[in-house]
């Protein structure tokens, strides 16, 4: 009897182990999320400014209760990011890596160049038994220039389109300043993200009846710009317009001081609607107008900003479009039911593949973000100004 | 007419700057003259220095002196770890281990600024920058001309301590009979340390002007500011102080120069060229020593 008694105990202790043993191991579950970006060099803070952002978005994901797995399962996310230090062959050596794993999917890169050369070592159209090229998926963060995400069905981009931005800028400065009549250049040869902008914006300012009248042009780590603002300053324009990250927009920003070169209106690029710019020539950059995707105008972009500072980064047009990423990645992996299992893998990334080419629109800090058919973002925007030390914003264009 | 002021604008513009290169050029020239050795970590020493003055600094409203005086105490500072870390233990025999560990430290010390600031530019205060003297139709900086002015004082000071001073007197007889100097009891360790804590001051100083020229720091300083030293060194005549001044001039107002009439993606290919052409026809420089090492 007394046998009996201590096998049925045992029984139930079994029993009762398993039952809180289940919940637990549900608990468990983890989806690995991996980001990689520039994390060393000069570009090391959109690096960092990433990782906070995917970190405080899992963050939040986590505290409500994690992910739904395609089992039922909950799974809370974890960030992993590598550096691809803003180099090609490191960005595919990462993503090479990161394939060679059970992720499902990567976020990334920082730069364009490695974003050119990444996605050209992805397949380039699904199904396409010819084409050996890696079958994963990538979204894009950070990476800027235009239309990279065509290159494979594979590549994916939740980064702001710097053509409807700007197209829309100029628009708007035709019918705010319409004595406005000559804009002059000023672009950062060697950088394949101010380059390719400044092309958009001479296109965007001819359309829009302005004359160009001249165009400088200098390189990033330049440190002297005499020449080319006394060019500038010869041609007299009503406009500026620097297509130029922080340290090279700066610089140029104080020689056209110096040289008493004081157009009606300045324009900068997206990237440098950052702290960066305020940090360097807040005094000299006073008034410069720039459109971007981000600004802590929505309580939701209020609430990531403090979570992404939280995490050491700033968020900023590039960190807030990885924080947004997070949430888009939750809702597919729900939607098409991902297993996150290592014998799934192979299914689980043409799921997510499948997953993000079907979106048309997501939920995005500023509002809703349109998904175009090629795989890119169409997020809300707003031009912001420096004023006063700070970006203040100066137009929401509706949407 | 319009041609004309421009270029000698453009040349004036660069030689000015070309005042931050000379200071370089002495910092490298001189490790070069005592120990017969390049330091290609000097510049990224040199911005290090500034920035560290920046960030000891941070919070602070120091006074202007105090803000370019902790750069040169900096300098020294990351002058004697330089010689500590990529040399003291090296076999200096072999030319290219301390060649390596040289550039080993340049990527190093890059790092570190990096990962101290995330990359991110930071703002350096300007000397004299409001200062502009008008010369006709030229304009002239002023925050410029003084560094050119404290270059040419670097070099007044240097040669003062060199040839009037009992280290300058070790210093030379390292550089020249180093066996013999170390049986008259010279401590050859003691001097090249020396050596380098005295141009990891002046590196300090050419870090803080060089910030101060420019408004900013930033890493991406570092390599073109090694480069520049670099030429600078080989132009003005490896070991020469005056050289490297004349030639840092002279570096800075070609490269200005070669940019109004060529453009900036050739700018550089032209000043290399220089290089190469010096190289051929004057190894030795504008101003070669004629003493050398037994």
């Amino acid at each position: 009897m007394l046998k009996i008694f201590a096998a049925v105990a045992a029984s139930l202790a079994v029993m009762a182990a398993s039952a809180i043993g289940t919940p637990a191991s549900a608990q468990d579950r983890t989806v690995k999320i991996t980001g990689f970006g520039a994390k060393s060099g000069v570009v090391r803070v959109f690096g960092v400014n990433s990782e906070a952002a995917l970190k405080a978005a899992a963050e939040e994901i986590n505290k409500a209760g994690g992910v739904t797995l395609g089992d039922g399962a909950k799974a809370k996310l974890t960030i992993e990011f590598l550096d691809d230090r803003c180099n090609a062959e490191e960005g595919i050596s990462v993503v090479r890596r990161i394939a060679s794993t059970d992720a499902f999917v990567a976020v990334g890169p920082t730069c364009s160049n490695v974003a050119e050369s990444l996605f050209g070592i992805l397949q380039k159209k699904v199904g396409d038994a010819s084409d050996t090229g890696l079958q994963f998926p990538i979204i894009a963060d950070v990476a800027a220039k235009g239309g990279l995400a065509k290159i494979s069905e594979w590549s994916f981009r939740n980064v702001p389109s710097e053509f409807e931005m700007y197209k829309s800028l100029f628009a708007w400065l035709k019918t705010q300043h319409p004595t406005l009549k000559t804009i002059y250049g000023g672009v950062e040869k060697d950088f394949a993200h101010s380059n390719a902008t400044f092309g958009v914006m001479k296109a965007q300012a001819e359309a829009n009846g302005l004359q160009v009248v001249g165009q400088s042009e200098w390189l990033l780590a330049d440190t002297t710009f005499s020449t080319q603002i006394r060019e500038m300053k010869r041609a007299n324009p009503d406009i500026v317009a620097i297509s130029a990250h922080p340290f090279t927009t700066c610089g140029a920003l104080k020689e056209m001081e110096r040289q008493g070169v004081k157009p009606k209106l300045l324009i900068g690029l997206t990237s440098s609607s950052s702290i960066e710019t305020l940090q360097g020539c807040a005094k000299q950059a006073e008034g410069i107008i720039i459109p971007t995707s981000f600004a802590p105008v929505t309580p939701e972009a209020q609430k990531a900003a403090e979570q992404v500072a939280k995490f050491g980064g700033s968020a900023d047009l590039h960190s807030a479009a990885a924080y947004e990423i997070v949430y888009i990645l939750k809702d597919v992996i729900e939607s098409q039911k991902i297993m996150a299992k290592p014998d799934t893998v192979a299914a689980d990334r043409v799921k997510m593949r499948e997953g993000l080419a079907a979106l048309k629109e997501t939920k995005g800090l500023l509002g809703k973000v349109g998904r175009t058919s090629d795989r890119e973002a169409i997020k809300p925007f707003l031009y912001v100004h420096a004023k006063d030390g700070s970006w203040q914003v100066l137009y929401k264009p509706a949407s | 007419m319009d041609l004309l002021i421009d270029t000698v604008q453009s040349i004036a513009d660069g030689v000015l700057f070309g005042a931050t290169y000379a200071l370089l050029g002495i910092g490298f020239t001189l490790v070069f003259g005592v120990m017969h050795k390049l330091n290609l970590s000097y510049a990224a020493a040199s911005i290090g220095a500034a920035y560290a003055s920046l960030l000891i600094l941070a919070g602070i409203k120091a006074p202007p002196p105090l803000v370019f005086l902790l750069p040169a105490i900096c300098g020294g500072l990351i002058g004697g770890m330089v010689y500590l870390i990529a040399f003291r233990f090296i076999p200096l025999a072999n030319p290219l281990a301390t060649l390596m560990s040289t550039v080993g430290l340049l990527l190093l010390i890059d790092e570190i600024i990096v990962h101290t600031t995330a990359g991110v530019p930071l703002a350096y205060p300007a000397l004299f920058s409001d200062v502009i003297i008008q010369a006709g139709p030229f304009n002239l900086r002023g925050d410029l001309m003084f560094v050119f002015l404290l270059g040419c004082l670097c070099m007044v000071l240097l040669l003062l301590l060199l040839y009037r001073t009992k280290l300058g007197l070790a210093t030379r007889a390292v550089s020249q009979q180093p066996t013999a100097a170390e049986l008259c009891g010279i401590s050859i360790g003691r001097v090249n340390g020396l050596t380098f804590v005295i141009t990891g001051v002046v590196g300090g100083i050419a870090g803080a002007m060089t910030g101060a020229a420019i408004g900013m720091l930033s890493p991406l300083l570092s390599l073109p500011l090694t480069v520049k030293g670099l030429i600078v060194t080989v132009i003005g005549g490896l070991g020469s102080i005056p050289g490297a001044i004349v030639a840092g001039l002279l570096v800075g107002g070609l490269e200005n120069l070669f940019q109004f009439f060529r453009g900036v993606s050739e700018r550089d290919l032209y000043v290399m060229l220089l290089l190469f052409v010096f190289l051929v026809f004057c190894p030795g420089g504008l101003f070669a020593p004629s003493a050398g090492r037994d």
